[in-house]
Protein backbone atom coordinates (compact mmCIF):
# COMPACT_ATOMS: atom_id res chain seq x y z
CA UNK A 1 0.00 0.00 0.00
CA UNK A 2 1.45 3.38 -0.92
CA UNK A 3 1.58 6.42 1.37
CA UNK A 4 -1.48 8.03 -0.21
CA UNK A 5 -3.57 4.90 0.30
CA UNK A 6 -2.38 4.60 3.90
CA UNK A 7 -3.23 8.24 4.53
CA UNK A 8 -6.71 7.79 3.07
CA UNK A 9 -7.22 4.69 5.18
CA UNK A 10 -6.11 6.70 8.22
CA UNK A 11 -8.52 9.54 7.45
CA UNK A 12 -11.45 7.15 6.93
CA UNK A 13 -10.66 5.18 10.06
CA UNK A 14 -10.26 8.28 12.22
CA UNK A 15 -13.52 9.73 10.89
CA UNK A 16 -15.31 6.48 11.73
CA UNK A 17 -14.31 6.82 15.39
CA UNK A 18 -16.17 10.13 15.61
CA UNK A 19 -19.32 9.14 13.73
CA UNK A 20 -22.39 10.00 15.77
CA UNK A 21 -24.53 7.31 14.18
CA UNK A 22 -22.17 4.78 15.71
CA UNK A 23 -22.23 6.65 19.06
CA UNK A 24 -18.76 8.01 18.45
CA UNK A 25 -15.90 6.48 20.38
CA UNK A 26 -14.12 9.82 20.35
CA UNK A 27 -15.19 13.42 20.62
CA UNK A 28 -13.63 16.79 19.80
CA UNK A 29 -11.31 16.63 22.80
CA UNK A 30 -9.25 13.97 20.98
CA UNK A 31 -8.91 16.30 18.00
CA UNK A 32 -7.70 19.01 20.38
CA UNK A 33 -5.04 16.65 21.71
CA UNK A 34 -3.87 15.84 18.18
CA UNK A 35 -3.52 19.57 17.52
CA UNK A 36 -1.19 19.82 20.51
CA UNK A 37 1.22 17.35 18.91
CA UNK A 38 4.10 19.03 17.09
CA UNK A 39 7.86 18.81 16.63
CA UNK A 40 8.34 19.73 20.32
CA UNK A 41 6.00 16.94 21.41
CA UNK A 42 6.06 14.45 18.49
CA UNK A 43 4.62 11.54 20.48
CA UNK A 44 2.25 13.53 22.65
CA UNK A 45 -0.97 11.72 21.74
CA UNK A 46 0.62 8.28 22.05
CA UNK A 47 2.09 9.21 25.46
CA UNK A 48 -1.20 10.62 26.74
CA UNK A 49 -3.18 7.62 25.51
CA UNK A 50 -0.61 5.24 27.03
CA UNK A 51 -0.99 7.01 30.38
CA UNK A 52 -4.75 6.70 29.97
CA UNK A 53 -4.47 2.95 29.32
CA UNK A 54 -2.28 2.45 32.42
CA UNK A 55 -4.58 4.52 34.64
CA UNK A 56 -7.71 2.86 33.26
CA UNK A 57 -6.57 -0.65 33.95
CA UNK A 58 -5.73 0.22 37.55
CA UNK A 59 -9.02 2.03 38.06
CA UNK A 60 -11.13 -0.79 36.60
CA UNK A 61 -9.31 -3.28 38.85
CA UNK A 62 -9.92 -1.03 41.85
CA UNK A 63 -13.62 -0.73 41.00
CA UNK A 64 -13.93 -4.50 40.62
CA UNK A 65 -12.24 -5.13 43.97
CA UNK A 66 -14.39 -2.52 45.69
CA UNK A 67 -17.57 -4.09 44.28
CA UNK A 68 -16.52 -7.56 45.44
CA UNK A 69 -16.30 -6.53 49.08
CA UNK A 70 -18.89 -7.99 51.48
CA UNK A 71 -19.89 -4.42 52.35
CA UNK A 72 -19.50 -2.22 49.31
CA UNK A 73 -18.15 1.27 50.00
CA UNK A 74 -20.05 3.12 47.28
CA UNK A 75 -18.14 6.34 47.96
CA UNK A 76 -14.91 4.53 47.22
CA UNK A 77 -16.34 3.06 44.01
CA UNK A 78 -17.62 6.50 43.06
CA UNK A 79 -14.20 8.03 43.64
CA UNK A 80 -12.65 5.58 41.16
CA UNK A 81 -15.42 6.16 38.62
CA UNK A 82 -15.09 9.91 39.04
CA UNK A 83 -11.38 9.69 38.31
CA UNK A 84 -12.02 7.50 35.27
CA UNK A 85 -14.64 9.96 34.04
CA UNK A 86 -12.12 12.78 34.36
CA UNK A 87 -9.37 11.02 32.46
CA UNK A 88 -11.69 9.65 29.77
CA UNK A 89 -13.20 13.07 29.10
CA UNK A 90 -9.70 14.59 29.00
CA UNK A 91 -8.68 12.35 26.11
CA UNK A 92 -12.04 12.53 24.35
CA UNK A 93 -13.14 8.96 25.13
CA UNK A 94 -16.80 9.79 24.61
CA UNK A 95 -18.48 6.42 25.14
CA UNK A 96 -16.33 5.49 28.12
CA UNK A 97 -17.14 8.83 29.72
CA UNK A 98 -20.88 8.29 29.19
CA UNK A 99 -20.75 4.91 30.92
CA UNK A 100 -18.96 6.59 33.84
CA UNK A 101 -21.81 9.12 34.11
CA UNK A 102 -24.37 6.31 34.37
CA UNK A 103 -22.12 4.40 36.75
CA UNK A 104 -21.92 7.39 39.12
CA UNK A 105 -25.72 7.53 39.27
CA UNK A 106 -25.85 3.93 40.41
CA UNK A 107 -23.17 4.64 43.02
CA UNK A 108 -25.26 7.50 44.33
CA UNK A 109 -28.30 5.21 44.52
CA UNK A 110 -26.12 2.52 46.16
CA UNK A 111 -27.48 0.13 43.54
CA UNK A 112 -25.04 -2.81 43.54
CA UNK A 113 -26.58 -4.55 40.51
CA UNK A 114 -26.54 -1.34 38.51
CA UNK A 115 -22.92 -0.76 39.49
CA UNK A 116 -21.89 -4.26 38.47
CA UNK A 117 -23.66 -3.91 35.11
CA UNK A 118 -21.91 -0.59 34.54
CA UNK A 119 -18.56 -2.11 35.41
CA UNK A 120 -19.08 -4.79 32.74
CA UNK A 121 -20.14 -2.15 30.24
CA UNK A 122 -17.14 -0.03 31.16
CA UNK A 123 -14.77 -2.96 30.62
CA UNK A 124 -16.41 -3.61 27.24
CA UNK A 125 -16.26 0.02 26.07
CA UNK A 126 -12.71 0.47 27.31
CA UNK A 127 -11.62 -2.72 25.53
CA UNK A 128 -13.23 -1.56 22.28
CA UNK A 129 -11.66 1.90 22.56
CA UNK A 130 -8.24 0.46 23.31
CA UNK A 131 -8.46 -1.76 20.26
CA UNK A 132 -9.56 1.15 18.05
CA UNK A 133 -6.77 3.44 19.28
CA UNK A 134 -4.15 0.73 18.89
CA UNK A 135 -5.28 0.30 15.29
CA UNK A 136 -5.04 4.05 14.79
CA UNK A 137 -1.48 4.15 16.13
CA UNK A 138 -0.52 1.20 13.92
CA UNK A 139 -1.82 3.08 10.89
CA UNK A 140 0.22 6.11 11.95
CA UNK A 141 3.35 3.99 12.24
CA UNK A 142 2.75 2.51 8.79
CA UNK A 143 2.39 5.99 7.29
CA UNK A 144 5.58 7.21 9.01
CA UNK A 145 7.47 4.07 7.91
CA UNK A 146 6.35 4.72 4.32
CA UNK A 147 7.77 8.25 4.57
CA UNK A 148 4.45 10.07 4.82
CA UNK A 149 2.99 12.56 7.29
CA UNK A 150 -0.04 12.03 9.47
CA UNK A 151 -3.08 13.88 8.08
CA UNK A 152 -5.06 16.07 10.49
CA UNK A 153 -8.69 14.95 10.55
CA UNK A 154 -11.14 17.61 11.84
CA UNK B 1 -11.91 40.79 46.15
CA UNK B 2 -14.64 40.74 43.53
CA UNK B 3 -15.35 37.23 42.34
CA UNK B 4 -15.71 36.90 38.59
CA UNK B 5 -17.46 33.97 37.08
CA UNK B 6 -16.72 34.21 33.42
CA UNK B 7 -17.23 30.50 32.89
CA UNK B 8 -19.49 30.77 29.83
CA UNK B 9 -17.22 30.67 26.81
CA UNK B 10 -18.64 32.75 24.02
CA UNK B 11 -15.95 32.15 21.44
CA UNK B 12 -17.02 29.71 18.76
CA UNK B 13 -13.60 29.34 17.24
CA UNK B 14 -11.95 26.06 18.00
CA UNK B 15 -8.55 26.97 16.63
CA UNK B 16 -5.57 27.51 18.87
CA UNK B 17 -4.81 31.18 19.31
CA UNK B 18 -1.45 32.32 20.57
CA UNK B 19 -2.15 35.32 22.76
CA UNK B 20 0.11 38.21 21.81
CA UNK B 21 1.63 39.48 25.04
CA UNK B 22 4.73 41.51 25.69
CA UNK B 23 6.08 39.01 28.19
CA UNK B 24 5.33 35.36 28.67
CA UNK B 25 2.46 34.68 31.03
CA UNK B 26 3.57 32.46 33.91
CA UNK B 27 1.18 29.66 34.80
CA UNK B 28 1.12 27.32 37.77
CA UNK B 29 -0.83 24.13 37.10
CA UNK B 30 -1.98 22.52 40.35
CA UNK B 31 -3.09 18.98 39.54
CA UNK B 32 -2.38 15.55 41.03
CA UNK B 33 -3.41 13.44 38.01
CA UNK B 34 -0.35 12.85 35.79
CA UNK B 35 -2.41 12.43 32.62
CA UNK B 36 -4.21 15.72 33.10
CA UNK B 37 -1.00 17.45 34.22
CA UNK B 38 0.58 16.44 30.93
CA UNK B 39 -2.34 17.60 28.81
CA UNK B 40 -2.71 20.92 30.57
CA UNK B 41 1.03 21.58 30.55
CA UNK B 42 1.37 20.99 26.81
CA UNK B 43 -1.80 22.94 26.11
CA UNK B 44 -0.70 25.99 28.10
CA UNK B 45 2.81 25.84 26.62
CA UNK B 46 1.30 25.73 23.14
CA UNK B 47 -0.48 28.99 24.00
CA UNK B 48 2.90 30.58 24.65
CA UNK B 49 2.87 30.55 28.44
CA UNK B 50 5.60 29.43 30.84
CA UNK B 51 4.37 26.55 32.91
CA UNK B 52 5.27 25.11 36.28
CA UNK B 53 3.57 22.14 37.93
CA UNK B 54 2.44 21.46 41.49
CA UNK B 55 0.97 18.08 42.43
CA UNK B 56 -1.33 19.41 45.14
CA UNK B 57 -2.46 22.53 46.93
CA UNK B 58 0.29 22.41 49.53
CA UNK B 59 3.00 22.40 46.85
CA UNK B 60 1.33 25.43 45.28
CA UNK B 61 1.21 27.31 48.59
CA UNK B 62 4.82 26.36 49.34
CA UNK B 63 5.91 27.80 45.99
CA UNK B 64 4.39 31.15 46.89
CA UNK B 65 5.84 31.00 50.40
CA UNK B 66 9.28 30.48 48.85
CA UNK B 67 8.89 33.68 46.86
CA UNK B 68 7.61 32.40 43.52
CA UNK B 69 4.79 34.19 41.80
CA UNK B 70 2.62 33.40 38.80
CA UNK B 71 0.25 35.41 36.63
CA UNK B 72 -2.22 32.53 36.49
CA UNK B 73 -2.96 29.50 38.64
CA UNK B 74 -5.00 26.66 37.18
CA UNK B 75 -6.09 24.44 40.01
CA UNK B 76 -7.93 21.17 40.32
CA UNK B 77 -10.40 20.78 43.17
CA UNK B 78 -9.80 17.28 44.50
CA UNK B 79 -6.19 16.62 45.39
CA UNK B 80 -4.45 14.80 48.21
CA UNK B 81 -2.79 16.65 51.12
CA UNK B 82 -4.45 20.00 50.30
CA UNK B 83 -7.38 20.38 47.93
CA UNK B 84 -8.16 23.29 45.61
CA UNK B 85 -10.57 25.02 47.98
CA UNK B 86 -8.15 25.02 50.90
CA UNK B 87 -5.23 26.05 48.69
CA UNK B 88 -7.16 28.94 47.12
CA UNK B 89 -8.32 30.21 50.52
CA UNK B 90 -4.76 30.00 51.82
CA UNK B 91 -3.29 31.80 48.81
CA UNK B 92 -5.85 34.61 49.05
CA UNK B 93 -5.24 34.96 52.79
CA UNK B 94 -1.53 35.32 51.97
CA UNK B 95 -2.40 38.27 49.73
CA UNK B 96 -1.90 36.44 46.42
CA UNK B 97 -3.66 38.43 43.70
CA UNK B 98 -2.86 36.13 40.77
CA UNK B 99 -5.79 35.02 38.64
CA UNK B 100 -6.87 31.68 40.03
CA UNK B 101 -9.01 29.49 37.80
CA UNK B 102 -10.52 26.24 38.99
CA UNK B 103 -10.57 23.28 36.59
CA UNK B 104 -12.62 20.43 37.99
CA UNK B 105 -14.44 17.26 37.02
CA UNK B 106 -17.21 18.19 39.44
CA UNK B 107 -20.15 19.66 37.60
CA UNK B 108 -22.85 20.15 40.24
CA UNK B 109 -23.71 23.84 40.72
CA UNK B 110 -23.29 23.61 44.48
CA UNK B 111 -19.80 22.15 44.11
CA UNK B 112 -18.73 24.81 41.60
CA UNK B 113 -20.16 27.57 43.81
CA UNK B 114 -18.29 26.28 46.84
CA UNK B 115 -15.08 26.24 44.81
CA UNK B 116 -15.74 29.76 43.49
CA UNK B 117 -16.37 31.06 47.02
CA UNK B 118 -12.86 30.03 48.05
CA UNK B 119 -11.48 32.90 45.97
CA UNK B 120 -11.45 31.81 42.35
CA UNK B 121 -11.75 34.22 39.44
CA UNK B 122 -13.50 31.54 37.40
CA UNK B 123 -14.16 27.85 37.29
CA UNK B 124 -14.36 25.46 34.39
CA UNK B 125 -15.46 21.87 34.14
CA UNK B 126 -12.78 19.58 32.70
CA UNK B 127 -11.53 19.07 30.12
CA UNK B 128 -9.66 22.25 29.31
CA UNK B 129 -9.80 23.00 25.63
CA UNK B 130 -8.63 25.74 23.28
CA UNK B 131 -11.78 27.82 23.75
CA UNK B 132 -11.55 27.85 27.54
CA UNK B 133 -7.83 28.61 27.53
CA UNK B 134 -8.36 31.47 25.07
CA UNK B 135 -11.10 32.91 27.29
CA UNK B 136 -8.90 32.71 30.40
CA UNK B 137 -5.86 34.28 28.76
CA UNK B 138 -7.92 37.05 27.17
CA UNK B 139 -9.46 37.78 30.56
CA UNK B 140 -5.99 37.88 32.09
CA UNK B 141 -4.86 40.37 29.47
CA UNK B 142 -7.80 42.61 30.37
CA UNK B 143 -7.02 42.73 34.09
Amino acid sequence: MDVGQLQRQFIDYTASLFREEWRGFLDDQFTQLRKLQDENNPDFVFEVVSLFFDDSEKLVNNMAKALEQPTVEFKQVDAHVHQFKGSSSSIGAHRVKNVCVAFRSFCEQQNIDGCKRCLQQLKHEYSLLKSKLETLFRLEQQIMAAGGSIPMVE
Amino acid sequence: MEKMGFGNVTSTSKTMKIIDTEKKISVLIVEDDLLIQKIHKVMMTKFGTEVQLAANGKEAVDLFLSGSSFDLILTDLEMPIMDGIEATKKLRSMGVTSMIVGVTSRNQDSEIQAFMKSGLNACYVKPLNAEKVTAVLNELKNI
